[in-house]
This record gives structure tokens, sequence and C-alpha cells, in this order.
């Protein structure tokens, strides 16, 4: 049950981030798959293995067309500088951890962006920071939603 | 979650260095082998597949819902553009009527006509370092790498890399796009070169004291042999000529908007004629 709604929302997640829905969208939109890494690595009562965040991220690659490899590492990295302080976030108030997740998140793009800029050339846009803090700020909305889904879709014994 | 591939007994620092190092080695590949694109294009098909049902759901949601007020202006509006292209479509056969007893005064060889296919666009990643579309035709359609691709207005982009089912397009804005262009008033060869924005491209390497001017509009000029010759690119929209640049800084509006297309048109150029060499 688990691993069908974790591969569920995986694919909700890419679907959001490749929907057409004009430029505004697509440069403002937040990384939802890598919302959804850290709300599994923060919520997940297992560690997440870090090889399938790698392959979830060289998913995402293959479906975004970007240099092979860059979402991966992102991913990875992300969710290894998360489990290094993870004790502390995990006690904070979701509103709290927004800060957390912002700095996370623009970790994130920025390896990305850094990692196309070294197949390619270097341009600096705003959506790099802008498209972090939206992620953030969606963050606590985020848990609520997702800390009700999970309660409804556990499996109740009577 | 198992741990795959890797025992967690060891440290978590070399499970991250090595997938480091794989990574590094997946770049690297794929960008020495370029039909790896086509198999990742084939990959993603799924994801978009589904982000196309959902698109196409929501237009038919939408038009369903649309008023009968709404769609009879729409009706109005429409005809009104109808009446309006008419005489254009005239003189554009017409023209199409002369330019062919001209070709045959010149002996010149017969050329067929293009083709051109609508596509729907599927998927789309602007980020500051690629502004990709994927189209749902993919090489079963008869897409191939280099195509252009055309959108109300102009030239939209080219065809990066063709699966079986998609095609990935790189639009004009893409920061490894660029194009041959020319003024429609003046024969100099330009490029137009794609700065990772959507609503603005370059003229690169124009020296400061350059004859291009703020309204002059470029169209492809053929050069390449990638894009027919006449087509729509854009305007220049801004010329900076800045004391400590080595050159004059060109910005060109795009002549159709890249960040809003939901169709694109495919297109099948006719074949260049062969240049006759005589001894």
């Amino acid at each position: 049950m688990i691993a069908i709604s974790f591969i569920f929302g995986f694919f909700l997640a890419l679907t959001a981030e490749i929907i057409p829905c004009g430029p505004f969208y697509a440069l403002l939109h937040p990384d939802f798959v890598a919302l959804l890494l850290l709300y599994w690595a923060i919520s997940g009562s297992s560690e997440l293995s870090f090889t399938i965040v790698w392959l979830i991220g060289l998913l995402q690659d293959m479906v975004l067309g970007d240099v092979l490899g860059a979402q991966a590492i992102a991913g990875v990295i992300m969710i290894y500088l998360l489990y290094t302080s993870l004790g502390r976030v995990r006690g904070l108030p979701s509103w709290e951890q927004l800060f957390f997740i912002f700095l996370l998140l623009l970790t994130h793009r920025l390896l990305v962006w850094l990692w196309q800029a070294w197949a390619g050339t270097i341009t600096w846009h705003f959506s790099l920071l802008l498209g972090p803090l939206i992620g953030a700020l969606l963050w606590p909305l985020f848990t609520l939603a997702f800390d009700y889904l999970r309660h409804t879709l556990r499996p109740r014994h009577i | 979650m198992p741990a795959l591939f890797f025992p967690r007994r060891y440290p978590p620092l070399l499970r991250v260095a090595v997938l480091i190092v794989l990574s590094v080695f997946v770049s690297v590949f794929s960008e020495k082998h370029s039909n790896i694109e086509s198999v990742s294009l084939t990959m993603a098909y799924p994801v978009q597949w589904i982000s196309m049902q959902g698109i196409s759901f929501w237009q038919r949601a939408n038009n369903y819902l649309q008023s009968r007020a709404a769609l009879a202006s729409e009706n109005v509006r429409l005809r009104a553009e109808l009446i309006r292209a008419q005489p254009k479509l005239l003189e554009a056969d017409i023209l199409r009527n002369e330019n062919r007893q001209l070709l045959a005064l010149l002996d010149s060889i017969p050329q067929p006509p293009g083709k051109v296919a609508v596509a729907q666009v599927i998927a789309q990643n602007f980020s500051p370092g690629s502004q990709l579309l994927v189209v749902n035709m993919g090489a079963r359609a008869g897409i191939f790498v280099g195509q252009p691709v055309l959108a109300t207005g102009g030239v939209a982009g080219q065809v990066v890399s063709v699966s079986p089912m998609s095609s990935e397009v790189a639009l004009l804005s893409d920061l490894d796009s660029s194009i041959p262009v020319q003024p429609t008033d003046s024969d100099t060869p330009l490029l137009v070169d794609g700065r990772g924005d959507i609503d603005s491209l370059a003229v690169p390497f124009q020296p400061r004291n350059t004859s291009l001017k703020v309204g002059d509009r470029l169209v492809t000029s053929g050069l390449g042999g990638r894009y027919p010759p006449g087509l729509n690119v854009g305007t220049i929209s801004a010329v900076i000529h800045n004391g400590d640049q080595p050159f004059a800084q060109i910005a060109v509006r795009p002549a159709v908007r890249l960040g809003q297309l939901s169709t694109v048109l495919m297109l099948w150029d006719r074949p260049s004629p062969q240049p006759v060499v005589t001894p």
C-alpha cells in the first residue's frame, strides 16, 4: 500500500512539473518531486534509500529532458544534507521547518543549475531563487495535506 | 524502504560519493552518445501521456462549461477574422501562381510544396538552462532531428531528439539555440541566439556602430539549410551601445509567444534544389 502510494505520488509530482500551463507556471512552480522526497524523508518511518532517490532523480531528468544525472545528484545531496540534521528538523513544527526546507530546495535547484552549467552556459535567473521560496512557502500546506492523506489511507485494524 | 544495491552498513557519505561518481559517469556517457536521448524520451512517454490526458480533459471540461454568450461572441470574432484574412489568401494564391510561372520561365527545377502537420504540446520544461517542449508526434509520424517547428507568428524552434511517439523541441530561447537570420530590408547575415529567457533573444557579435535599429524585423535567411528562408523570427526590441562592451547588445522579441504554445506546426520543407554544375 505504501509502495503504491509512493509510486503514484511521484507520478503525479512528475506530471505536475511538466504540465504546460503557460510561462509563469513553468518558471515559478516549486520542485514537486523534491518536496515529496523531503516529506517522505522527514515523515516516513524508515530511512529513504539513497539509491531510490537517485533513480527517481534519473527518471525526472529523463522526463524533463535535462542533462542526465542533474536532478539525480541534486536529490541525493539534498536528502543527505537533510539526514545530517534530521533529528533537529523533525522536532520542529512545520512552519519552522519552512526555513530548512527553503535552504534544502535552494541547494537542490542550484545543484541542478550548476550541473546544467557544466554541460552548457551559465546564466542567472530570478526563478532560481523564487522557485524554492514558493516551494518552502507551500510546505506547511503540503505537510498538512499529506498527513491527512496518510491518515485516511492507513489500513485500520479493528 | 529496502536498501537497494547498497548495504546499509557502509557509511552514508561513502554511498553519496559513489552515487556522485555514478552521476558524472551517466552525464558524460549521455553527452557522448546522443541516441541515449531517444531512449530517455521513450522512458518519459508514460508521464507525458498522463499530462496530455490531463490537459485534454481540462480543455473538454472548459469547452463544455463555456457559456452560450461567450461562444457566440467568439464566433463573431472568428468570422470577422476570416473576412479580414480572405484578401490575403487571394493574394497568396495569385503570388503562388505568379511564382510558378516565373520559375517555369527560369527553367528551374519544379519544387514540390512543403508539408505541415499540427502537433500538440504535451510537456514543457522552462528553466534558465533549457527551454524545451515535448510534442506528441515522433519518428512514427516522420519527425526527424533538426526539423523546423513553427507556430502562429513564425519560427518556434527545432526538433532536438526524437522517440517513436514523441519528440523534443528546443525553442529559439534555449541557451543552445541559434538561428541564421537577416533583416527584411537588407541581406546582412545575422544570428539570433537564445539566452534562456522566454521573451527575449539576442543578436551576438555586432559592432557598436551597427546599422540595426529598434523595430527592424528579422526573418530566416535560409543559410545553413535547416530553416527555409523568409520565416518570421522576431523584431529588434532594444539596441544598447555600452561603452565598455566590445559589441552592441541587441535584444530581439520573438515573433511567436514562446511561453504560451499549446499546438505547434511541424514543417517538412521541400528538398532544396540541387545546384547544377557545368564543367
